[in-house]
This record gives C-alpha cells, structure tokens and sequence, in this order.
C-alpha cells in the first residue's frame, strides 16, 4: 500500500518539526549554558574586582603603621617614627608657690611668692636604645641651670649606662621626682646628700624590678649640693644603691608596696665646694623646710680627705596608705686653715606619712586621681594628708673650732602637716605648715644661719603645681 | 592550747613570708614569636603545651604572643624593630636577612638547631573545586587559558615563593635546564593570576571565602586544614607530579632575647618543637615531621609525591632570591611583560 500524498506530506511536516523542536531544544540548552558560562565569568570577575578593592584597602589600613606616631595627653607631647626607633618626648614642671613665715625674729625678705621650677623638660630616643634627657630650669634664685642633661644606653632592662649630670643614686627621697615629693620640699635628710653631679652610672632592673641597682663613679659634691658644668678637682666620688621590693610581683597585695634598700657613697676631697655652701642666705647648705639655713662651717673650714655617706631607706605604699623613710650619715674630714682637722659624723632621719582621704593609691611616684576636677559633674579630683617628722644633727666635734656655736644649730628638728589636691593628673595644689626647732645657734649674728637658729621656723607654704 | 597556737602563729607567718620571697622570684616571661601566615592555630596549640612544660620545668609563667603575615614582611617588620624574640618563617632567606642587615643573629644561624633549624617541612600542592572541573592535574594544567590561578605575591610572602620555585623547578626539569622555557612557563602561569595577596593565608581566603579562582597552589598543610575544616565537601587536593621540599626556618633573635632576658625561654621553645610532644603538635597540624615515629603514627595523612630541594634546583636561597626576586629579577621581568 502506497502512502497517501497526504500522509507522506503530514510525515514529513511533523519530523522537520521534530527536528526544528530538537534543533530548537538544543539551541535553548546551549544559549542557556552560554549565559550561564557569561554570568559564572562576570560573577569572577566582579569577586576579582572586589577582593582587589579589599586587599588595595587592607595595604591603605596598614600605611598609617607606617606613618610617625604623635601622641598629645596628660603625660606630655611625643612624636615617635612608626618603627620605635627614634621618638622624642616634650613635657614641663612649673612650680609657683607662697612661703609665708610667722614669728620669724624679724627676718627680712623671706615672705613672699617664687617661681620654685620652671623646667621644659625634653626627653626622647634615637635608635632604639639610646635614651637622652634635658631639664633647664628657669626658675629657683640661681638663674638658668640645667639640672639634667644626660644619655643612657639601654642594652637591656637589667644593664644600661648613663653618662651626663643627673641625680647621684643615694638619697630616697632626693630620688623621688620633683613633682612627686610628698611635701613642698624635701625633709632634712636631702640636707647630707649630693644632689645632681657629672658622672657615669651603671644601672638597672632585676628580676622584672624586684631589684633596682645603680653604681658610678662623678665628680663628687659637697652635701646638698648641685654641680656645676664642670669640676676643677681630680679626685672622684663612687656612689650607689640597692633598693629591693621582693614581693612586688607576689600575690600578697598588703606588701606588694613594700621596699627596702642602702645608698651610699665613697670620696676624696680637699676643695671648699666639697662642704655644703659655707656661706649664709640663699645658697644651698643645711636648709630647714623653709629653705632657710641653719648650719654653715666656718669660712676658713675646707674639706681634707675621706667623705662616705650611708643611707638605710625604705618605703611602704598599701591602696591610699604611704610611708617613706630614710637615714642617712654623712661622715666627712675637714681642715681649717690653721691645719686643725677632724672627721665630722653629721646625721639626719626622716618619716613620712600620707594617706590619700578619696581613696585613690598612694604611690612613690604620686597620687592619680580616680576622678579628674569638674565640678559640673560633681569631681573633685583627689585629696591626700601629709605628715612628717624629721631630724638633723651635727657633729659635736665641729663646734667651735669649724662652725660657730653662736651662730649655726647643732641640731634641728622638723614636723610637718599638710595637704596636697589632686586636681587631676597635671594640676596639684599643696599646702603646708611645718615647725623646726633648733638647739645651739641663735647668737648676735645678723644673717643666715644665726638670724635663723634664734627662734623656731614656722612656715606656711602653698604651691600651684602644673607638670605633664 | 591558745598560747602554743600564738607561738606557732609567728613562725608560719615567717614561713608564708619566706615563701612567698622565694616564690616571687619566679618570673613572669613574655616571648614575641613572628612567624608566617598559616601558622597561627599551629602556634596557638604549640604556645599552650610550651607554657604548661615551661611553668612545670621551672616554676616561670610564660606567654607567647603571635604576630603573623607574610614572611617577607615579617622580616621586614622585625629588621625595622619589632621586637621578636624568635622568628618562625617560611624561608631561611627570611632569617638570612635579617642577620645580614639588622645584625640581629649571627650569619650561621641555620646550624643551631637539628635539621638546618627546620623542626618539620612540607610541600606545594593544589587545592581545587569539587570535582575538579577544570580537570587540573599537573603544573602545565595553569597555564592553559582561562584556568584561573591563586598564589600570593612572591614579594611579600615566603608561600608564594615556594610556589613560584616549585612551578620554575617542574618546567626547568622538563626542558632539560632551559631557563628561557622555564621563565615563560611561570610567565604564563601569573598572567592566570588575578589577585595576588600579601600572604597566604589571605590566598586561601580569596579561594575559599571569596569563591575566586580555579585552582590555589598552597601549603600542604594549608590545603589540608582547608579541606578538613574551612570547607569539607566544596575542595579536592591535587599533587602534581613533582614539588619542592618546603622547610620553614626557626631561630632566635639574640640581640632582642637577650636585651629582654628571655634567652633561655626562647632557646627551649624553639627546641621543644623538635620534642615527641612538639611534633606531634606539628603533624596534627599538618606539618610533616622530622621524628620519624611521629611521621609514621601520621604518614597516612600526607601524599607521596617527589620532591626536589631548593639545593639541587636553585643552589640555594641566596641565589635563587638574587635570581628571580631582588629588584629586577624573573619575577619583575615577568610581571612587566605580563602588564
């Protein structure tokens, strides 16, 4: 049987639509996979672009590392390269207080306001491990000085060397910073040690700061004396410290606070800047609280030979409790101009009590504020008592042939109350009353020290204190 | 009875006193260790058993802290100042530089500790999407058009120069010795680079997170963890047919450790990663081992494939870094030519 023309005809229409159907499928599957290839290459492409745009800001986030650090707050201005390596610190101390002195015997010129310290204070570091410091002072009574001004190497925590004028490592509290002393000024046992001096220290921290030690040789000062720029003498002091604080990382927080050491030092001497100051008014010697003098040798007095110094000291710091004390012998050979000498044993203590009365800890190195001054917000910052008790005697062996009996005190004795405000970590306003009682002295003399050891000191003293 | 208590009272407290004299001797430790990219939860799991070994030893707290990144720029961090007591990085070139120019260890460094100062090694390998659809298998496979390649920059990550070793050694060997084959085989290879990463743990990020690329040359041991953890199920690892042997330095930073009194802390860290205790720490982190009993308690973890050394291919790292990635070397001629 023949197809018919229809059949044949409707054949092949239907399998030419079969195949343009299967044609058409496929074309579908194939644009399908095309756009489907196109969006997965758009779709990398777009997470390409992203993830470079993060990485591009990723590298832009790490350049401020690189860039200098510059640092402005409440401990001072700092600007530092990115690395640590070099960085340079600017603070300052200014000190203007008010010395008001009552029944004073008729001393004249001793009541009144002073600029006490006006120090820019410059410290820094280059390469990494050398530390420098300088402090001019533009305030006190003896014009523009530079109190420090030295470079340490740090080759680790535990040894470093410091070369240049700065404190001798004796005296506690003359260690203590400035701004920090618990009074307005130091008790009488910084009376028998040397001050700043020229010289080479070798110093450090040991056992994560459970010890401290420090060793040098300077140029060697008279008692409570600052040196100069330059010695004009061969001979040579050796002095140094051990302070220990052994439970400073125990969990005994009562005696974390708890320290201990000796300071000493070991001289020769034969110049008359090897005394304290033997002349009267303001130069340094044995000062009392009000800075005023109350012991001088004689002018013919020189120092001829052997000077040592021993100072036991300790100090005790538990939340807003603080206790420091000291002692210090200062045992010293001098010589008149008519070749009469002797070794004289001069020796004074101090103890000093505070407690900070809104709760804050008391520390060697000051009282931070729990609550900075702004009285909008009901602060007040931090108020802390004070109170001292301190003692200097002379040797007796130095009246009358080297110190005038009638004249300087043989003894002196000192207490002191006060309180101090912390307005917040830079402003602290200190106020204080302190009494010294003398025995010897007090004769016909009209200047310092005899016009000074006639009737006890009484001194009231307030100090505004600005140091960041 | 009250009275022999009060008696007693004084002589504890002088006791507890004692004690605690001598107990607050025992210091406090912090040790810096800068390392390379992938091998932060390594350290992380290492630091915690050294801390426990180190305080039972000797009485001493000790806390690592880590810093990671690339391995050039790690250095880089350290010659500039970063205080690292020990440096873990992937090359020795790494450490070669900062002896050379920051003078922080001495020039031989490498022959302190066992095995060229190298506690474990590794190698070079592919990581790849399921099923590997772009059907990669071998070192010539990224080259071919449109297969896109992750690897970090050779120039700031220790990884990525590794891996651009690894790709030079296979076509070098290939050609007989011919460079120029070789310098356009890794030619090829960066322009399928399309993002190049500081490091590589930012690679494996850019693969795995951002969903970019065909195939990432990584680490073993990064490849593994990916694959166990980061992304199980989504990755297949390829060996090729050849690789180089990866063996990650570590040292001391005299100079830092000893400023910092840390020296003997660093010196036993260092050296506890070769302990049984340490190297099983290394192989749980995919690492191959050196102690033998180890690798065989772990060998089923890790591909047997071959292995050459930079030694033998290169003449070492000074010269393959002077070569290929110093200013003007392979690598910026190829990077200039691929612009």
């Amino acid at each position: 049987m023949k197809p018919s023309l229809g059949a044949v005809a409707a054949a092949v229409i239907g399998s030419q639509t079969m195949t343009t159907n299967h044609l058409l499928a496929d074309d579908t599957a194939d644009t399908i996979n095309g756009l489907k290839q196109h969006i997965e290459q758009l779709d990398q492409k777009v997470r390409i672009l992203e993830r470079n745009r993060e990485l591009e800001k990723e590298t832009a986030d790490t350049k401020p590392k690189d860039a200098p650090k510059i640092s402005i707050g409440e401990k001072g201005f700092s600007f530092g390269s990115a690395d640590g390596n070099f960085a340079i610190n600017l603070k300052g101390v200014l000190q203007f207080d008010s010395r008001t002195f009552f029944r004073d015997g008729g001393s004249k010129g001793n009541d009144g306001f002073l600029l006490r310290r006006a120090r820019p204070i410059i410290s820094g570091t280059v390469f990494h491990d050398f530390d420098f410091l300088f402090v001019p002072d533009f305030g006190g009574t003896s014009g523009t000085v530079i109190q420090d001004a030295y470079l340490n190497y740090r080759y680790k925590r535990e040894l470093q060397f410091q070369f240049g004028k700065f404190k001798s490592p004796l005296g506690l509290e003359l260690l203590q910073s400035d701004p920090d002393t618990s009074f307005n000024e130091r008790a009488l046992p910084t009376d028998l040690v040397p001050n700043r001096d020229l010289g080479a220290e070798l110093h450090g921290d040991l056992f994560d700061g459970c010890v401290s030690y420090a060793a040098g040789i300077f140029n060697g000062l008279g008692d409570a004396r600052n040196s100069s720029n330059a010695d004009f003498e061969d001979d040579k002091e050796f002095a140094g410290r051990l302070f220990f604080q052994p439970l400073m990382k125990s969990n005994l927080s009562a005696l974390k606070g708890f320290g201990f050491g000796v300071g000493g030092s070991y001289g020769d001497s034969s110049t008359v800047n090897e005394l304290p100051a033997t002349t009267g008014g303001a130069t340094p010697g044995y000062t009392t609280d009000g800075q005023q003098q109350f012991f001088s040798y004689r002018n013919t007095v020189v120092a001829s030979g052997k000077h040592w110094r021993v100072s036991p000291q300790g100090s005790y710091y538990y939340g807003p409790f603080g206790l420091l004390g000291e002692y210090v012998i200062s045992a010293q050979r001098v010589q008149t101009n008519s070749l009469n000498t002797a070794a004289l044993k001069n020796a004074a203590w101090q103890i000093t009590g505070s407690w900070v009365l809104t709760g804050e800890d008391a520390s060697y190195k000051g009282v931070v504020p729990a609550h900075p001054f702004d009285p909008s917000a009901g602060h007040w910052g931090a108020v802390q008592v004070v109170a001292r008790y301190a003692r200097l005697d002379i040797d007796r062996d130095a009246f009358p042939l080297f110190a005038d009996p009638t004249a300087s005190a043989r003894s002196a004795s000192a207490w002191s109350v006060g309180l101090n405000w912390y307005l917040n970590r830079n402003v602290l306003v200190k106020t204080s009353f302190s009494r010294t009682t003398f025995s010897g002295g007090g004769g016909a003399g009209t200047t310092a020290p005899a016009i000074i050891t006639r009737q006890p000191e009484n001194v009231l003293f307030t100090r505004v204190q600005l140091a960041f | 009875m009250t009275k022999r208590n009060s008696n007693k009272r004084p002589i504890t407290f002088t006791a507890a006193l004692a004690l605690s004299l001598v107990c607050s001797f025992a210091r406090d430790i912090n040790l810096l260790n800068v390392s390379y990219d992938p091998t932060r939860e390594f350290y992380q799991d290492f630091n915690a058993a050294f801390s426990k070994y180190w305080k039972e030893k000797t009485g001493d707290a000790i806390t690592i802290r880590q810093s990671h990144g690339g391995s050039g720029k790690q250095a880089r961090a350290v010659i500039d100042g970063l205080a690292a007591d020990v440096v873990t990085l992937a090359l020795a070139y790494d450490i070669d530089a900062i002896a050379e120019k920051a003078k922080l260890l001495p020039p031989d460094w490498q022959r302190r500790l066992p095995s060229n100062s190298s506690p474990c090694t590794s190698t070079i390998l592919f990581l790849v999407r399921k099923g590997n659809p772009k059907g990669i298998k071998d070192w010539d496979d990224l080259i071919k058009p449109g297969v896109a390649v992750i690897t970090p920059n050779p120039k700031t990550s220790g990884g990525a120069r590794w891996n651009y070793l690894a790709a030079y050694g296979y076509e070098l060997k290939r050609a007989g010795g011919d460079e120029a084959r070789a310098k356009e085989f890794v030619r090829k290879l960066f322009k399928n680079v399309p993002v190049l990463d500081s490091g590589a743990r930012s690679a494996t990020t850019t693969f795995i997170q951002r969903g970019i690329g065909d195939v990432l040359i990584a680490w073993e041991n990064e490849a593994i963890m990916a694959i166990k953890e980061l992304g199980q199920g989504q990755f297949d690892l390829v060996a090729p047919s050849i690789s180089i042997l990866a063996e990650p330095p570590v040292t001391v930073v005299d100079k830092v450790a000893r400023k910092r009194g840390t020296e003997e802390a660093a010196k036993a860290y260092l050296e506890y990663l070769y302990s049984e205790t340490g190297q099983d720490i290394v192989a749980r982190h995919y690492y191959r081992p050196r102690l033998e009993s180890v690798m065989q308690k772990y060998a089923g973890q890790f591909t047997q494939l071959k292995l050459f050394t930079i030694d033998e291919v290169f003449g070492g790292w000074q010269k393959a870094q002077k070569a290929h990635f110093n200013e003007g070397g392979v690598f910026d001629q190829i990077s200039q030519a691929n612009r």
